[in-house]
């Protein structure tokens, strides 16, 4: 049969985002995928070094778009890491809070593209429709919705608003209330089962190879989570599991997605419960003129996707020297993309792509 | 119990350090705090402490970056190396542990070893830093560019690209937020 090159995105409708993939075919079966990003790409590290420790709040948040919280968390961790800054106990609690309601949103995000791509329109919309509810819980908090800038060095900007403790339980609740009803249209749903099991298995050897981590080590069965790993916020002050599955196809990274989406919202209720009062923000010093210590750190957080690092260098000035983001899809999207496509066929090419958790602003910075 | 895991993790981080110190020379290791070593190399060093390190259990890069420390003529590579998780449902203290592994090359007519041979997941790190450093990284197989459409004369990211003036110089303008802060 004659080979073919074929082009998946950026225009196509089984992509989600600004990324292609270059794809030799014979017949519909793939020879080889070859993932081609850049689209997106802004030169963040590079703009940071040219502002301010500050002034790079607003500039992080905007490098994933779907979840730009963990990034204001992983950013402002280094930061407090090189100028050696506390955080208020409270603020603690009110991070962590804050970004497992960013878990459930970015989730219903990516469930709503994983539904979308099947043809499950309805469950789409349903997932869309509650991710909203969880961004106008955001919107209370800090007045954005897609973008927060409520992380900052020392703690976070504000405290809770009052009564906004009942309103974030009564969302869950409501969101909560309709698991069953996602169960039974979509995840125990024999369609679901027929076109995502055994579809773009990733092995545990594979992963670990190709620097896999988030939904792709744990569908393969070990609990890799950072915050159980090298736990930050207040995560290891309330009693949390990590959901997994052991099979690494595309079926088992949607079903712990779900399992985590579920784990994220008992989390939340746990640390209102333990919620300590105080204050939430350490005063740091004048920002515009903020010099921080020469030094290096690299952190890293769990964010929706994997793990996420920042490698950052202060020479003493008051801008970062240099700044490198580790984002979990990078990996997944370049590596192991490329080497899961291979032989699967055409009509599983978005079905891998989004099990697998990918999104291209975060490859691209 | 937290002092007997810090404990255990003191130890550990003290073996790992006493075990590099004696299998290779001319190599500096800090450990600033319990959870991060910083293990400094010469550039022909790398490679075998990379190898070295993945043999004892650090088969995670994370993350391979680059820093231009232009006023010593040096650009500094970055490897940071963790762990994953031995057994399934439990952490060790070594899973806490992130290496960051430096070697330093000259700037002029910069080039080094590619890793892929040990971590194949180096691939597209070092095809990044290729492009936005302009290093050469012998044996890699696909050195093409990663993100960028142009052709630069200084690879983007170096020190001595300055972005404004590339601006100025290929758009004839620069955006007025710029004007208005310094008539300010």
């Amino acid at each position: 049969m004659r080979e073919l090159e074929l082009y998946f995105g950026p225009q196509h409708l089984g992509m989600v985002g600004n990324f292609s993939i270059t794809l030799q075919v014979e017949g519909d079966r793939i020879l080889k995928a070859t993932a081609n990003p850049g689209y997106l790409h802004r030169g963040f590290e590079k703009l940071m070094e040219y502002r301010t420790w500050i002034q790079n709040f607003p500039l992080v948040c905007r490098i994933n778009v779907v979840e730009p919280d963990h990034i204001e968390m992983v950013y402002a961790m280094a930061v407090e890491k090189l100028a050696n800054i506390e955080v208020p106990e409270r603020a603690h609690y009110v991070r962590s809070i804050y970004l497992e309601l960013a878990r459930v949103g970015s989730h219903l995000f990516g469930l709503w593209a994983y539904a979308n791509m099947l043809g499950f329109d309805t469950v789409a919309q349903w997932a869309m429709y509650h991710r909203d509810l969880v961004m106008d819980l955001f919107e209370e908090l800090t007045g954005g919705r897609v973008y927060h800038i409520y992380i900052w060095p020392g703690g976070v900007r504000r405290d809770f608003p009052v009564g906004f403790k009942d309103k974030i339980v009564n969302t869950l609740h409501s969101i909560g209330g309709c698991v069953p009803d996602y169960d039974n249209t979509f995840f125990n749903n024999r369609l679901f089962y027929d076109r995502a099991k055994g579809v773009g298995t990733v092995t545990r050897e594979q992963a670990m190879a190709m620097g896999g981590t988030g939904q792709v080590m744990r569908a393969t069965g070990m609990q890799y989570d950072i915050r159980k790993v090298e736990p930050y916020a207040a995560y290891d002050k309330v009693p949390w599991d990590v959901p997994t599955r052991k099979d690494g196809d595309a079926y088992s990274r949607i079903w712990v997605v779900r399992d985590e989406m579920i784990e994220s919202v008992h989390m939340i209720f746990k640390l209102l419960d333990a919620m300590p009062e105080g204050e939430v923000y350490h005063r740091v010093p004048n920002p515009f003129k903020w010099k921080i210590p020469k030094g290096e750190a690299y952190v890293r957080c769990e964010s929706s996707r994997g793990e996420l690092g920042l490698y950052l260098v202060s020479n003493g000035e008051n801008k970062p020297y240099r700044v490198h983001f580790r984002t979990p899809s990078y990996p997944h999207g370049l590596t192991i993309l490329e080497k899961v496509l291979e032989n699967a066929s055409i009509a599983d090419v978005g079905n891998i792509m989004i099990s697998l958790y990918v999104v291209a602003p975060e490859i691209d910075r | 119990m937290a002092t007997a895991v810090s404990n255990q993790g003191k130890t550990m981080n003290a073996s790992l350090k006493k075990k590099l110190d004696s299998v290779f020379d001319k190599i500096h290791i800090a450990v600033p705090e319990e959870t991060r070593m910083v293990v400094t190399v010469q550039k022909d060093a790398a490679l075998s402490v990379l190898s070295f390190l993945k043999n004892q259990g650090f088969t995670h890069l994370g993350l391979i970056s680059c820093v231009d420390w232009i006023h010593q003529q040096m650009f500094e590579l970055v490897y940071i190396l963790s762990a994953y998780m031995q057994d399934d449902e439990k952490t060790i203290d070594r899973e806490k542990l992130h290496i960051i592994l430096k070697a330093k090359i000259p700037r002029e007519n910069p080039r080094f070893h590619s890793v892929i041979p040990i971590f194949e997941n180096a691939e597209p790190y070092e095809r990044e830093i290729h492009e936005l450093f302009g290093i050469y990284f012998e044996g890699h197989p696909r050195l093409e560019p990663l993100f960028l459409e142009r052709q630069y004369k200084i690879p983007p990211f170096r020190k001595d690209f300055d972005t404004r003036k590339y601006v100025r110089k290929t758009f004839d303008t620069i955006p007025p937020v710029e004007k208005k802060a310094g008539k300010r």
